[in-house]
């Protein structure tokens, strides 16, 4: 394989999901791609790497000082939904019913990897709810054991300021059988019943 | 070839979009990392079996030396979910779970610690505030690691004495003590404490309540010595 082509898969083969035999396919995809597209790519790439950025209120991707969701005056500004990652705003944004704001705590505690509360964006989540008349906040962190402590230490640091913190709901996914689920799920699902 | 065993969770490592590397505890090969495809989709098979401190039947697959084989089932055996779900007690086990992983190598199998883990914490369950079981899972991992201080008697000829030498990981006596710097000078209730600890079984632990300074002043001698094997503070104790 010539070294141009072989430098291309290589790259490729960076991203996850893509082993080699896919980013093969891929690089000689791009290959027979009209040149102003492979180019527009190439750019969009660039792009996204000079000027992408965290939101200075949320710490949700932007390119601007405030992103889009944080100027929207038409979203609900007394909640907020707290995330690990940028990327669970995109999954939350397709549930069109709740336009609320967020924040993005960039990761989730975990004391045997060393991850403590200065390394995640808490104390600018306390700032907001201090001084933005946030009323509720609902943490969305991700149901595993590193999401479940992220979500009771903001809950410690949260309640004495009178704000409501709720957590979004556990259970079985839908679609799903209950024969197959694990006992701490079912139990999860259990407790967190309600009345028809 | 398919391996079959019984372990404990101690750690999870995100690997690519939704896979997982587990390191478990297991009873028959020592620690050992699995590698679990998928497990973070909302519909996988391992459910929450993958979580820290779940005490599950597993069967993996690869070769028998092989650095990372592919999880292929994982049974729960027991949860324990009721530490993970309060902060207080899951930073405690946090530190148990580290201690584990630094002072046990790989795929050496180390039947005492994994009971030893297992009786913690099921005891864990029970009361995770007491400082007592936290302090006498590590002389006892310390012990079944061979990283054990000696407190009661100098560590080279046995003779009498009662000051800790950090460098050598023992009390020595005056003759061979020599050049070394002494660290701290051991009061007998804090010996009697060692030694009781480390005779006594696990389910007598609630009986004794010993005087705090003396649990916080073996307990930092304890922690200073880890320190100085490891060369570095636990994370846990960052938190």
């Amino acid at each position: 394989m010539p070294g141009i082509i072989e430098n291309l898969v290589n790259e490729l083969t960076r991203l996850p999901g893509i082993g080699r035999k896919t980013a093969q396919r891929l690089a000689f995809f791009i290959l027979s791609m009209p040149e102003a597209e492979a180019l527009s790519l190439a750019k969009a790439i660039q792009t996204v790497k000079e000027k992408a950025r965290f939101c200075s209120r949320c710490f949700n991707i932007t390119e601007k000082e405030i992103c889009e969701i944080c100027s929207d005056n038409s979203r609900d500004k007394s909640k907020v939904v707290v995330v690990e990652e940028p990327s669970n705003i995109l999954v939350m944004e397709r549930v069109k019913s709740f336009r609320c704001l967020y924040h993005v705590l960039l990761g989730a505690l975990s004391p045997i990897d060393g991850i403590t509360p200065e390394k995640l964006k808490i104390r600018e989540l306390i700032d907001r709810v201090k001084h933005n008349g946030i009323q509720e906040i609902i943490i969305a962190t991700n149901p595993n054991t590193k999401g479940e402590i992220t979500a009771q230490y903001i809950n410690e640091l949260l309640r004495p300021l009178g704000v409501t913190v709720s957590r979004i709901a556990y259970g079985l996914p839908m679609g799903s059988d209950i024969e197959f689920a694990d006992e701490v799920t079912l139990g999860k699902a259990l407790e967190g019943r309600r009345e028809l | 070839m398919l391996q079959r065993t019984e372990g404990i969770v101690l750690k999870t490592n995100l690997f690519g979009e939704a896979d997982l590397i587990v390191t478990y505890i297991t009873k028959d090969y020592g620690i050992i990392k699995t590698f679990a495809k998928s497990p973070r989709k909302v519909k996988s098979k391992f459910g929450s079996s993958l979580e820290p401190l779940t005490h599950s039947k597993i069967s993996f697959w690869g070769k028998e030396d092989s650095s990372l084989p592919r999880l292929v089932q994982s049974d729960i055996v027991y949860p324990f979910h009721s530490l993970r779900s309060s902060l207080g007690c899951f930073l405690k086990v946090s530190e148990i779970l580290e201690l584990t992983l630094n002072f046990l190598p790989e795929r050496d199998a180390n039947n005492r610690v994994y009971s030893l883990l297992l009786n913690t914490l099921r005891a864990m369950e029970m009361d995770c505030r007491t400082e007592l079981l936290l302090l006498f899972y590590k002389l006892k991992l310390l012990d079944f690691a061979g990283y054990l201080p000696m407190l009661n008697s100098c560590g080279r000829c046995g003779r009498k004495g009662n000051i800790f030498y950090l460098s050598s990981g023992t009390v020595l006596c005056n003759r061979c003590a020599k050049d070394s710097a002494p660290s701290k000078s051991l009061s007998p209730a804090v010996i009697s404490l060692w030694m009781n600890l480390l005779g006594w079984d696990m389910n007598k632990l609630g009986r004794i309540k010993p005087a705090e300074k003396i649990l916080q002043e073996l307990t930092a001698l304890i922690d200073e010595h880890v320190k100085y094997i490891t060369e570095r503070t636990l994370r846990t104790r960052t938190f």
